[in-house]
C-alpha cells in the first residue's frame, strides 16, 4: 500500500463519482419520457345518430394536448353491425349500440390511410397496404389490422378514448407501434412499456 | 495480408511518396478548385431550385402521400416490394443492419493485398452491382406514384373513366402503367386481353377478394368499362 | 510553375535543401531598408512572433509540405470536397438556427418568416437544403473512390471504419434535420422513419419512444430532434472528422492502384519533381 496506489484509486473513485453525478441525471432526463404515463383522454365526437353502420365517418380528435394541430389525428367512426358478426362468428361480436373507431395510422409504418367508400376499403399511399371494411389486412405489407380506439357513450355523446392494437382475429391487445406484430410470442418480443396503457 | 506483404506494401509506398509532389501547392490547388465547384453548385441550386415550403404538417390528413427525402428512396422502394408481412422486419431492420455491418467490417474480411480493380474481381463486381442496385431502387422509388392517380395518357373521351378508376381505389391492388400495386392482375393492357362484357362482369361481381362494384351509378360504371376496354 | 517563395512568411517557408538558398529566411532588416521595405517585413514578423510562442510552424510545414504519392489525381479531391460541404452546412445551419423556433406550434411559422421576410433567408435556407443533398452525394462518391482504389486495406483499416461511421452520422443528420421545417413531407417521413426503428424486437419500441419522447409524436419530439441535429451529432462528426484527418495526414493517401513503384526505363530523362 503505497501513497501512489492510494492516490490512484482515489482519483478513479472520485472521478467516477463526479462523472456519474453529471451523466446519470442527464441520461435519466433523456430517458424519462420512455417511462412516463400519459393520462387517458376521452373526447366527445357526436351523438349516436351521426354514425351509420355501413360507412365510416371521419372525425378529428386530439391525442396529444397542448401542441395544437400537431397533436390531432383523424378517426373513422361507425356503428356496430350485428350482420357482420353473423357472417364471421370467430371475430369479436359487434352490437348495434357498439361504436367502432378505426385509426388512420397504417399498421405497416404509420402513413395515413384513407377510406375509399366505393370499395369499402382502406388503402395506404406509402407502400401499398390494403385493408377491408373491418380493418383486416387483405393485401400489402401491413403486419396486423388497423388499430382502434376505445369508445363509450356518455351523456348521449359518443366518446373516443385511448388507442389499442388488435391481433389478426381482432382481439384487443395493448397499443404498439406500427410494424410490430401482435399475438403469440410477439407479446414478449415487443415487451409492455410503462408509457402505453394496457389492453381494454 | 501477412507480414511480408505488409512490408512490401510499405516499401513500395515509400518509393511512390518520394516520387510524388508536395501537398502544398499541387494537391491543395486541386482541392481548392473542387471546393470552388462545390460552392458554385450549392449556390446555383439554391438560386435556381429555391427552397419552397410545403404545406404545414397535418397529422389528421387522409389524402397526403408521404415520401422520404431522395437519398432514402432505395430503402423506401425495398419496403414497397417486400409484400409478405412476415418479412417486414427483415426489410426495415434486417437489411439495413446487415448492410451497415458488412460495410463497417469490409477491411477485415477483404484480406486480398491486391488493390488494382481489375485484379480484385469479387470486390469490383460486388461494388458495381451494389451501386447499380441502389441506383435502380432509387429511381424506382422516385417513380412510385400515389395510389389515387393514374398517370398514363388516354384520349379525352376516356378521361372520365380514368378518374373513376383512380378514385375508386383500384390502384390499391391493380397496376395501370407505372402506378398501382401488384396484388392483383396488371390492367395496363386489359382491353386487349378481355372483351368488354367480361370486364363488366368482373367489375360487377368482384372475384376472390376484389369487392363488387355493382352499386356504382350507371354513368360512372359505363365510363369505367369504356376506359378499361380502351387499354389495349 | 513554382509558387514565389518571397510571398511566404519566413517560418512557413519550405525547408531548403543544403546549399539551396544563400542567406537564411525570415526577419531582420537587410541592408539599408527604407520604411516601405520595413513594412513588408511586418507580416513575417507577426508570424514569427506567433510561432515563437506556439511552435506551430513545424506542424504546419510538416502538413503542408508533405509529399503526396505519385499519380494523385482529381479523384482525391472528393474527401476535402465533402469536408467543405460539411463546413457550408455548419455555417448555414448556424445562421438558420438564429431564426428557427423548435416548437411544434411555431416551427413552421418561423420558417415562413425566415423564407419570406428575412433578407437572403430563402437563399440561405436553399443552400442548407441543397447542400445536404450534395453532401450525401459527395460522401458516397468519396466512399466509392476509396473502395475501388483499395484504400481501405492495410494500414488504413481504422480510417475506413471511422469513415463508415461518418457516413451513418451524415444520414442521421439528414434524417433529424429533415423534420425541422415541420411541413407535411417532414412530418410523415419522420413518422415512418421512427416506426422503422420500432420494428426491431425487444429494444425497438424503447428506441422509438426515446426518439419521439413518448409513445406518440409529442411536444418535446421536435426539440429532441433539434438537439440531436444541432448538438449531439455535429459534436460527434467534428470529433470523428478530426480523427479521420489525423489518420490521413499520418498514414498518407494511397497512390492510385495502377501506379507501380518500379522504375520503368521509358526514357533517359530525369523525372521532374
Amino acid at each position: 500500500m503505497t501513497r501512489r496506489r492510494v492516490f490512484g484509486v482515489a482519483v478513479q473513485g472520485l472521478g467516477g463519482a463526479a462523472t456519474a453525478a453529471v451523466l446519470l441525471p442527464a441520461v435519466g432526463f433523456a430517458l424519462a419520457p420512455v417511462f412516463e404515463q400519459e393520462p387517458e383522454l376521452w373526447q366527445p365526437v357526436g351523438t349516436p345518430e351521426d354514425f351509420t353502420s355501413d360507412a365510416y365517418t371521419p372525425r378529428v380528435i386530439t391525442i396529444v394536448e397542448d401542441i395544437g394541430e400537431a397533436g390531432k389525428t383523424t378517426v373513422y367512426v361507425r356503428r356496430g353491425d350485428p350482420g357482420l358478426s353473423e357472417q364471421e362468428p370467430e371475430l369479436p361480436p359487434e352490437g348495434a349500440n357498439d361504436f367502432i373507431a378505426i385509426s388512420t395510422r397504417c399498421a405497416h409504418l404509420g402513413c395515413p390511410v384513407r377510406y375509399v367508400q366505393a370499395a369499402s376499403n382502406f388503402i395506404c399511399p406509402c407502400h401499398g397496404g390494403v385493408y377491408d371494411f373491418q380493418g383486416k389486412v387483405i393485401g400489402g405489407p401491413p403486419v396486423r389490422p388497423l388499430d382502434r380506439f376505445q369508445t363509450r357513450i356518455l351523456d348521449g355523446q359518443v366518446e373516443i378514448g385511448p388507442r389499442y392494437s388488435v391481433t389478426g382475429q381482432l382481439d384487443p391487445v395493448r397499443y404498439r407501434d406500427p410494424g410490430e406484430f401482435t399475438g403469440g410470442i410477439w407479446e414478449y418480443l415487443y415487451p409492455p412499456r410503462p408509457s402505453v396503457p394496457p389492453a381494454p | 495480408m501477412n507480414r511480408a506483404e505488409k512490408e512490401q506494401y510499405l516499401r513500395e509506398y515509400e518509393v511512390l511518396k518520394k516520387k510524388g509532389k508536395p501537398f502544398f501547392p499541387y494537391a491543395v490547388l486541386k482541392d481548392s478548385a473542387m471546393m470552388f465547384v462545390v460552392v458554385v453548385v450549392v449556390v446555383a441550386m439554391s438560386l435556381v431550385l429555391g427552397a419552397e415550403q410545403g404545406p404545414k404538417a397535418d397529422p389528421t390528413t387522409t389524402t397526403y402521400v408521404p415520401r422520404p427525402e431522395w437519398y432514402f428512396f432505395f430503402l423506401f422502394e425495398v419496403l414497397r416490394v417486400i409484400k409478405p408481412p412476415e418479412l417486414v422486419p427483415l426489410a426495415t431492420i434486417g437489411i439495413p443492419t446487415i448492410a451497415m455491418v458488412l460495410l463497417l467490417l469490409l477491411p477485415f474480411y477483404d484480406r486480398n493485398p491486391e488493390r488494382r480493380p481489375e485484379r480484385r474481381p469479387i470486390a469490383t463486381t460486388a461494388g458495381i452491382m451494389t451501386i447499380v442496385a441502389m441506383a435502380y431502387l432509387t429511381f424506382l422509388g422516385a417513380a412510385a406514384g400515389s395510389p389515387t392517380e393514374i398517370e398514363m395518357e388516354v384520349e379525352p373521351q376516356y378521361e372520365a373513366g380514368r378518374e373513376v378508376a383512380a378514385g375508386l381505389g383500384c390502384l390499391a391492388c391493380h397496376k395501370f402503367g407505372e402506378n398501382g400495386n401488384s396484388l392483383a392482375p396488371d390492367l395496363t393492357h386489359i382491353g386487349a386481353k378481355l372483351p368488354a362484357n367480361a370486364i363488366e362482369r368482373t367489375v360487377r361481381v368482384g372475384p376472390s377478394f376484389m369487392p363488387p362494384y355493382e352499386d356504382l351509378p350507371p354513368d360512372k360504371f359505363d365510363d369505367l368499362i369504356d376506359f378499361l376496354s380502351s387499354l389495349q | 510553375m513554382k509558387f514565389p517563395q518571397q510571398l511566404i512568411p519566413g517560418p512557413l517557408k519550405r525547408p531548403s535543401a543544403p546549399g539551396e538558398r544563400g542567406n537564411g529566411s525570415g526577419n531582420g532588416n537587410g541592408n539599408g531598408a527604407g520604411p516601405v521595405d520595413q513594412l513588408k517585413e511586418v507580416p513575417a514578423d507577426l508570424v514569427g512572433w506567433v510561432d515563437e510562442r506556439t511552435g506551430g510552424s513545424g506542424f504546419l510545414t510538416g502538413m503542408l509540405y508533405r509529399k503526396v504519392p505519385k499519380g494523385t489525381n482529381w479523384f482525391y479531391t472528393l474527401g476535402s470536397a465533402t469536408l467543405f460541404a460539411f463546413v457550408v452546412q455548419a455555417l448555414t445551419g448556424v445562421f438558420l438556427a438564429m431564426y428557427y423556433t423548435p416548437s411544434a406550434d411555431e416551427a413552421y411559422a418561423s420558417i415562413t418568416h425566415l423564407t419570406n421576410d428575412v433578407f437572403l433567408g430563402e437563399f440561405v435556407r436553399g443552400m442548407h437544403k441543397w447542400g445536404a443533398s450534395l453532401m450525401v452525394i459527395l460522401v458516397f462518391l468519396h466512399m466509392g473512390r476509396t473502395f475501388f482504389f483499395g484504400a481501405y486495406k492495410y494500414p488504413r483499416e481504422l480510417n475506413w471504419v471511422i469513415g463508415v461511421v461518418l457516413l451513418i452520422l451524415t444520414l442521421v443528420m439528414g434524417f433529424t434535420g429533415y423534420l425541422l421545417p415541420f411541413d407535411q413531407r417532414s412530418f410523415w417521413a419522420t413518422v415512418v422513419g421512427v416506426n422503422i426503428n420500432g420494428t426491431g424486437p425487444i429494444i425497438g419500441p424503447y428506441l422509438s419512444d426515446f426518439l419521439r419522447a413518448g409513445p406518440e409524436f409529442g411536444a418535446t419530439t421536435l426539440a429532441r430532434f433539434y438537439a440531436i441535429h444541432m448538438l449531439l451529432v455535429p459534436g460527434l462528426l467534428i470529433a470523428l472528422i478530426g480523427a479521420h484527418l489525423y489518420l490521413v495526414v499520418k498514414l498518407g493517401t494511397t497512390a492510385p492502384p495502377w501506379v507501380s513503384a518500379e522504375r520503368k526505363p521509358k526514357s533517359l530523362r530525369e523525372e521532374q519533381v
